[in-house]
């Protein structure tokens, strides 16, 4: 793995370089230094137990969590406070950071007092400062292409689950991210409407968007992960590609793999 | 058994039955004096949407105020305190009348009930504003500030509509409560409806039909005011519900419509599948 990440990934084009990542609520410490490195195209799935730091190390990406310690690098640019015990590093803003990332969040987050459209419509016409026009034609064909035109005049409320988490990705999509982060993104569906969504993610998969995907849905993990990160408490307890599934050797991980599978 | 006594059993019968007897109900007055009670009304009216205005923006700065650290949080909680204890009619004679002395600075009647309404109004709105914003899941600001927006847009384009569409009802209801407030404000001269029927009734003294008058006005504004604010409330419902807000949307609906009808003509075999 090591020399994977060396001189390999340098070759490579690296877009997320998380570097000793602490994060601390409280008194209690969640993340206990956290390395984990995406390239571009790359698929990285996080999986392990609940409240193992997954959905922590993926809001430290975009900066949603604000780690206690340690870099948080994109495209080479440090936004993390910086590893403990050395000088502090120039920050970029996270505001830029966001802009280059997008987010699906497992409740969905679409705005309740919006029609689908217009939940594409605003941040279009805010953060990338497109006119009314401009913006509208962009978020129907956005939602073109998670396959919900028909349902661009509904609100949140009047529509399922799986078509909200498809607006929500949509909704991600139309600010042409260079990496996605997914947290949980079909835990809170129905089983029938998790395949809908995953069905856009794969397709987004093939399409070469760099990914990282915190989810229980191991049968997706095995087919799209490029790089499998398992967690426990904190840490990372063992990494592997695309084969990880089959050739895990750490005890917890095949005790996690047989009580999920 | 009910039948009245002979009056001169009281010694004071002649006197008694005079007023008895002189009470007739005069209900001409009313629309005699029409355009006096209607003017008293958009007077009434005009100081209370003003006083709405500047309470409602002032109690959301005070909300957040509250919501905010440490010095700022205290100073707007103190300020809520206060001013919600204090009686519309101690407020406005110390406005009116207080400021003036301190200030060298006369008030209108209108300008003093405008600010007297807006120091007690902007508390309980701050209040409301509060309970609002705080009901809001943290998802919300999360998924604004993951697209990349601003703390500041997150808040007026995803927080506030939100928070306002939960505090329409509660900011309805102070809003009645405001406008019969500014009743009190006859004791500054401001010619409202109270001070109007005053007016009229130190001429014609017809208690019964004057303040029955004006007490019918209070009522059908808060009906009305019920009215605008409920219709409001369907404006900002998702789905948009009721005749007058689906009217008020349609301009909107038909714009999507339209663009939904351009796409599909653009592309229109891959639009059902993914």
């Amino acid at each position: 793995m090591d020399a994977r990440q060396g001189a390999d990934a340098m070759a490579r084009d690296t877009m997320v370089e998380l570097h000793g990542v602490r994060k601390t609520f409280g008194t209690n410490e969640v993340l206990h230094g956290i390395d984990l490195t995406v390239s571009r195209g790359e698929h990285v799935v996080l999986f392990g137990p609940s409240g193992s730091g997954k959905s922590t190390v993926l809001r430290s990406i975009n900066l949603l969590e604000v780690p206690t310690s340690g870099s948080v690098k994109f495209k080479g640019v440090e936004y993390g406070p910086g590893i403990e015990g050395t000088p502090k590093p120039q920050r970029g803003s996270a505001l830029d950071l966001r802009r280059s990332i997008g987010m699906v969040f497992q409740q969905f987050n679409l705005f309740p007092h919006l029609t689908a459209l217009h939940n594409i419509v605003l941040p279009l016409r805010s953060v990338r400062k497109l006119s009314r026009k401009d913006a509208e034609e962009k978020a129907a064909e956005s939602l073109r292409d998670v396959g919900l035109l028909k349902w661009a005049g509904s609100f949140p409320a009047q529509m399922s689950g799986g078509q909200q988490q498809r607006v929500a990705i949509a909704r991600a999509l139309s600010l042409d991210p260079e990496v996605m982060l997914f947290d949980e993104p079909t835990s809170a569906l129905d089983p029938e409407l998790v395949g809908e969504v995953l069905a856009v993610m794969r397709r987004l998969a093939v399409g070469g968007m760099t990914m990282v995907v915190v989810t229980h849905e191991l049968g997706f993990a095995r087919e799209v992960g490029d790089h499998n990160v398992f967690m426990e408490e904190g840490l990372v307890v063992e990494t592997g590609g695309k084969s990880f599934f089959d050739e895990c050797s750490h005890p917890r991980t095949r005790a996690f793999m047989g009580s999920v599978l | 058994m009910f039948a009245s006594p002979d009056p001169s059993i009281y010694g004071v019968g002649a006197v008694k039955s005079l007023s008895v007897s002189a009470v007739t109900y005069d209900w001409g007055l009313v629309w005699e004096n029409r355009d006096l009670f209607w003017w008293g009304t958009v007077l009434a009216l005009q100081v209370s949407i003003v006083a709405l205005i500047l309470s409602l923006s002032f109690g959301l700065v005070l909300a957040l105020g509250r919501m905010g650290r440490k010095p700022v949080t205290f100073f707007a909680a103190a300020y809520i305190n206060i001013f919600r204890g204090i009686p519309a009619l101690v407020s406005v004679i110390w406005v009116y009348f207080g400021w003036s002395l301190l200030t060298g600075y006369n008030f209108t009647p209108f300008q003093a009930g405008v600010i007297a309404l807006t120091l007690l109004y902007s508390a309980f709105f701050a209040e409301i504003f509060r309970s609002a914003l705080m009901a809001l899941p943290p998802g919300q600001s999360e998924a604004g500030l993951a697209l990349g927006m601003s703390r500041p847009k997150v808040f007026f384009f995803i927080k506030l509509p939100q928070a306002t569409k939960i505090a329409l009802p509660n900011i309805g209801n102070m809003y009645i409560g405001m406008v019969k407030d500014t009743s009190v404000f006859t004791v500054i001269g401001l010619v409202e409806i109270v001070r109007v029927t005053q007016n009229i009734n130190s001429i014609t003294f017809q208690p019964f039909v004057l303040f029955t008058t004006a007490a019918i006005i209070y009522v059908f504004l808060a009906f009305g005011l019920d009215f605008i604010f409920r219709t409001l409330e369907k404006v900002l419902s998702t789905p948009t519900k009721g005749l007058i807000a689906l009217t008020i949307t349609s301009r909107r609906t038909a714009r999507i419509n339209s663009l939904i009808h351009s796409k599909e003509v653009a592309l229109p075999v891959s639009s059902e599948k993914n």
